[in-house]
């Protein structure tokens, strides 16, 4: 898996085409930037910077699916170890992930104008006239 | 000489002041008399008040049904905060935000591998800047909150937040710290059983590719150890729980559809009364099935009664099965008190209007909205009476 450098922000909102030949879109952009300014915190806190994992293809949808052959695979000696655990609550965090990412799609149908107007109702491409 | 004041929402919602005081705010007005040409200044105090709520629950934070029931009660719709990251869990309405605590882990997902411990674990999360920014909150500060990106994983660029009438923090601790707890106005606590846990995330995740029911069932018992230390214990503290749990009407029913959800209500909370059916303090068990309340099998039954709840005097009340139709919720509600209505039929109303939502056929839907009502009726409470102590001091 490619690693990009600490620091350098990458903002993607791509269709993917999975393996069921359904395009599929990503929640939101993804910001992978994992540095912000730490001037404005209330507390100092130490933050270990690490390698981010590029943007995956296929969206969440190939994450819940590597995360759960992954907590297999981790949980098949020790099913009570921490790592088990761990790997097991990660299956948990992005499926919930996921089925917020799939309500939201259903909610917005899908459709970029009315996500676009959501947020930006003054403008011209948004008015509606009722007369 | 009278003084119409005009502000806009927004201006309550500010964070500038006038005075070294941060509980209230100061408006200068100029008015010209046509007469003369002198000025007079009057000089109105708008105090900005913030109630917290906490509501503890197992997962799906943010962007919960009874978070958009809750903030439908107080008026307006929620929606995440505008300009700001898309990933952000903060729901932000007229008068209510809604904080997701897993913006406070102190680990990422990397970390939590790392260290070997779950989302649920006290070391996985910062108590510390939690209470501090709830505090800062409610004491009329804005805060730079963290975010944490449920899809990356990572922890986000923070995003200003303002204080809002009506604060609610949700996720997996919000009555786990001490210090936070003292924060907190009133407290809820969403205890689902293991069986209907099992039977929505069935319904959530059988969706996704990968996940069976092994792998769902390994997944909830994986975090039962932690959850069972960490997040159950805090039910104790609540001053509602709202408990789901099978049916009993349906003998050894193992599908989960239909729902016995019971309303657990501390007594003696100060602005709190618990809601009765009937008689207060009685013990009732009421089939509302007839003339005036259409039901299939299997029925609806509910239940009140006095109760004790971890040493502490309780009133509980249950619903078991669910509603037909809707329109008919009525006839229930006109034999519920204590419900905090500003109008007959307010909780029917509210249930038709979202109809729509998961739940609103069963004891769920009723009774996250009965507790909406409640606050609402807390929040308005708490405002009079610091109103009342305000003027009180002046004399």
């Amino acid at each position: 898996m490619a690693t990009i450098a600490t620091g350098l922000n990458i903002a993607t909102q791509r269709v993917f085409v999975t393996s069921e030949n359904r395009p599929v879109c990503l929640a939101g952009p993804v910001h992978l930037n994992n540095s912000w300014n730490l001037g404005s915190r209330t507390t100092n806190r130490m933050m270990k910077l690490q390698p981010i994992k590029a943007a995956p293809e296929g969206g969440i949808s190939d994450v819940v699916e590597k995360s759960i052959k992954e907590a297999q695979e981790t949980c098949a000696g020790d099913p009570v170890s921490g790592e088990c655990v761990a790997a097991w609550d990660e299956v948990e965090e992005l499926s919930a992930a996921a089925s917020h990412a799939r309500d939201k799609k259903k909610a917005d149908g899908s459709d970029p104008l009315e996500e676009y107007c959501k947020d930006n109702p003054e403008t011209n491409e948004c008015r509606t006239y009722d007369n | 000489m009278a003084v119409s004041t005009i502000y806009s929402t927004q201006a309550l919602n500010s964070t500038h002041f006038l005075t070294s005081s941060s509980s209230s705010k100061q408006v200068f007005l100029y008015r010209r008399q046509p007469q003369t040409n002198r000025r007079f200044n009057t000089l109105i105090t708008c105090a900005q008040e913030t109630i917290v709520i906490g509501l503890a629950a197992d997962s799906g934070c943010g962007k919960s049904t009874f978070m958009r029931r809750l903030t439908s009660v107080f008026g307006g719709a929620a929606k995440p905060p505008k300009g700001g990251n898309p990933d952000s869990n903060t729901l932000i309405s007229d008068t209510t935000t809604v904080i997701c605590l897993d913006d406070y882990h102190s680990l990422d997902r990397y970390g939590r591998k790392e260290q070997k411990v779950t989302a649920l674990d006290p070391r996985a999360n910062d108590f510390d800047l939690m209470y501090e920014q709830v505090k800062a909150l409610k004491n009329g500060i804005a805060v730079e909150k963290p975010i944490y990106n449920h899809v990356t994983g990572l922890l986000d660029p923070p995003e200003l937040i303002q204080p809002p009438k009506i604060l609610v923090i949700e996720g997996l601790h919000p009555m786990f710290d001490e210090r936070v707890r003292d924060l907190l106005d009133f407290s809820i606590y969403l205890d689902i059983s293991n069986e209907v846990k099992f039977a929505w995330k069935i319904q959530r995740d059988m969706a996704e590719r990968g996940h069976s029911l092994e792998s769902i069932k390994a997944s909830i018992e994986a975090r039962k150890p932690d959850f069972d230390a960490f997040i159950d214990p805090q039910k104790q503290y609540a001053d509602a729980v709202i408990e789901v749990l099978p049916t009993t009407l349906i003998p050894d029913d193992n599908e989960g559809k239909v729902l016995r959800v019971r309303l657990i209500m501390k007594e003696g909370v100060k602005y709190f009364s618990p809601v009765y059916l009937f008689d207060e303090g009685s013990t009732i068990s009421w089939i509302p099935c007839g003339r005036k309340l259409t039901c299939s099998y299997p029925g609806i039954k509910f239940n009140y009664e006095p109760d004790s709840y971890f040493d502490h005097e309780v009133s509980v009340l249950e619903m078991d099965g669910q509603f037909d139709r809707l329109d008919e919720l009525i006839y229930v509600e006109s034999h519920l008190s204590n419900l905090s209505t500003k109008f007959y039929g307010e909780v029917t109303q509210q249930m038709l209007k979202h109809a729509d939502f998961p739940g609103s056929n069963n004891g769920t839907g009723l009774f996250q909205t009965i507790v909406g009502l409640k606050i609402r009726d807390l929040y308005e409470q708490l405002i009079a009476n610091k109103a009342t102590a305000r003027a009180e001091a002046k004399a």
